[in-house]
């Protein structure tokens, strides 16, 4: 226990100092040297001091966009579709980034429509476009960032029609420094924070990330029979008769179904078998936990069965659970 | 035209000299300075590396500091030893610190005390002893090992990267 919290206290540690690191000594900071010349002559011990030099840290331009969302699903004719960045500030000084993105780019099978306006902050860090959200106005609303400080941008686009399964389409954003760009190196005399000079760092002060849509059609189908076993061996549904239900759930076409979740009703005047529900032949407890499902009790009684993410290869799932007629 | 310029620049030369000796009444005269090395590549491709005055830095420069110094008496200065703090926001670069015919030895707590890199210790946060690394060096002396005689010149130089 002692061992975990001291590996756990190492790594925040080596995390804060690479944070540090990150962005370096911030723009207009002086540093000053002076040397002392320490000697004797004829006995006595001089110090004589040498002259004080000082530079100035200039403001060194860089930045750097990351993509933040995997792949994003979509069916052909969706709108305003969310695609995630981030833009983080790597220079060392406080500097506004002008955001502009693309759809328009080669090596893919389809160019999204940028919507109008097509750049939004998430600005309640839902990661997704919501109604919260505010948008970009370029030379209005760039965002000023101080050094290592980050912001989460979308990037929203409509999907055309009539594409095919899988058909892979690319959106790009790309921040610019607001002093300037240029090959790293280039100098910006007096435009840095603080008055102080600005340098193109590494990054030459732009960078950009590119973001992915797939589209990704699939529909789910589910076949429930049902089974009855009466008290006395035969199959009339009679008040004690035990009937068992069968949900087969499929998947088809070339995507994922997200977080796929079956809800299935008990019917009126029957009662729900206690640990009867199963998933693939495996028993799923009554009770809401970690495992894949549960029975919901109240007025309106149903399981509940989740099967993530699912796809035409993950295969038939099959849901089994039992009601006794009252 | 061309005899009064040289004359004002005779001049001006002899001001700077006074100025010099008037700022230090004793027999060494220290000069600093910090710079920075520029490559350049001609049209056949070879690279020239040359120091010139750093005016701008930023995070991941190299800057280096010479302490030029010079006896102006006619005696010889004895025990001569230059100080020289790494300033704040730069890390001493390792084995970078050179003067000729000196002995150079380090601080890790501000110019208290000086030692070999190898004799230098730091204690991290949760009690572990380590030998202490270059960019956490405070203070750099160099001890001169023979007197500095009337008329000559020295230098004590270090190189630190600015974080």
């Amino acid at each position: 226990m002692t061992r975990l919290q001291l590996l756990a206290a190492g790594w925040l540690v080596s995390l804060a100092s690479t944070w540090a690191l990150a962005a370096g000594t911030p723009a207009g900071t002086s540093i000053q040297n002076t040397a002392n010349v320490t000697y004797t002559v004829g006995g006595s011990q001089v110090t004589a001091p040498s002259n004080t030099t000082t530079l100035t840290v200039a403001e060194r331009l860089d930045v750097n966009v990351t993509l933040e969302s995997a792949p994003v699903s979509v069916r052909a004719g969706d709108v305003r579709r969310a695609l995630l960045f981030r833009v983080t500030n790597t220079g060392n000084g406080s500097e506004a980034f002008r955001l502009s993105m693309t759809s328009a780019i080669g090596s893919d099978n389809f160019d999204p429509v940028p919507s109008s306006p097509a750049i939004y902050f998430d600005t309640d860090g839902s990661g997704d476009l919501s109604a919260g959200d505010t948008a970009y106005v370029a030379g209005s609303n760039d965002p000023v960032l101080a050094p290592d400080v980050f912001v989460s941008i979308l990037i929203v686009n409509d999907i055309p029609a009539g594409l095919a399964n899988g058909s892979i389409g690319r959106s790009r954003l790309t921040a610019q420094a607001s002093t300037g760009t240029g090959a790293p190196g280039t100098v910006f005399p007096g435009q840095g924070t603080g008055g102080a000079d600005a340098v193109a760092g590494s990054s030459g002060g732009t960078s950009n990330a590119t973001g992915e849509y797939v589209v990704s059609d699939v529909s789910l189908t589910n076949v429930k029979s049902a089974t009855v076993l009466d008290p006395f061996g035969g199959s009339e549904p009679m008040p004690g008769a035990r009937i068992t239900y069968q949900i087969v759930v499929s998947a088809s076409g070339t995507g994922s179904a997200g977080n796929a979740v079956i809800d299935d009703a008990i019917p009126a005047n029957t009662a729900f078998v206690a640990g009867s529900l199963r998933l693939n032949a495996a028993l799923l407890t009554d009770a809401v936990d970690a495992d894949a499902g549960e029975f919901i009790a109240g007025t309106s009684p149903a399981i509940r069965v989740r099967l993530g993410n699912l796809t035409a290869a993950a295969g038939a799932q099959t849901i089994v659970f039992q009601v006794t007629i009252n | 035209m061309t005899i009064a310029k040289g004359w004002l620049m005779a001049l001006a030369a002899c001001v700077l000299a006074n100025a010099a000796a008037a700022a230090d009444k004793g027999c060494i005269v220290v000069q600093n300075t910090a710079e920075v090395e520029q490559t350049t590549t001609d049209a056949k491709g070879v690279k020239t590396v040359k120091l010139v005055p750093a005016v701008k830095v930023v995070p991941g420069d190299t800057v280096i500091y010479t302490v030029t110094f010079r006896n102006v008496c006619t005696k010889p200065a004895e025990n001569v030893s230059v100080d020289n703090p790494v300033p704040e926001h730069m890390a001493y670069i390792a084995d970078s610190a050179v003067g000729p015919n000196t002995d150079v030895s380090f601080s890790i707590d501000g110019g208290y005390n000086f030692g070999k890199p190898e004799a230098l210790r730091k204690k991290d946060a949760d009690g572990t002893e380590r030998a202490a690394r270059p960019g956490e060096y405070t203070n750099i002396r160099w001890v001169m090992r023979h007197p500095l005689a009337a008329g000559a010149e020295a230098y004590a130089r270090f190189r630190a990267v600015l974080e």
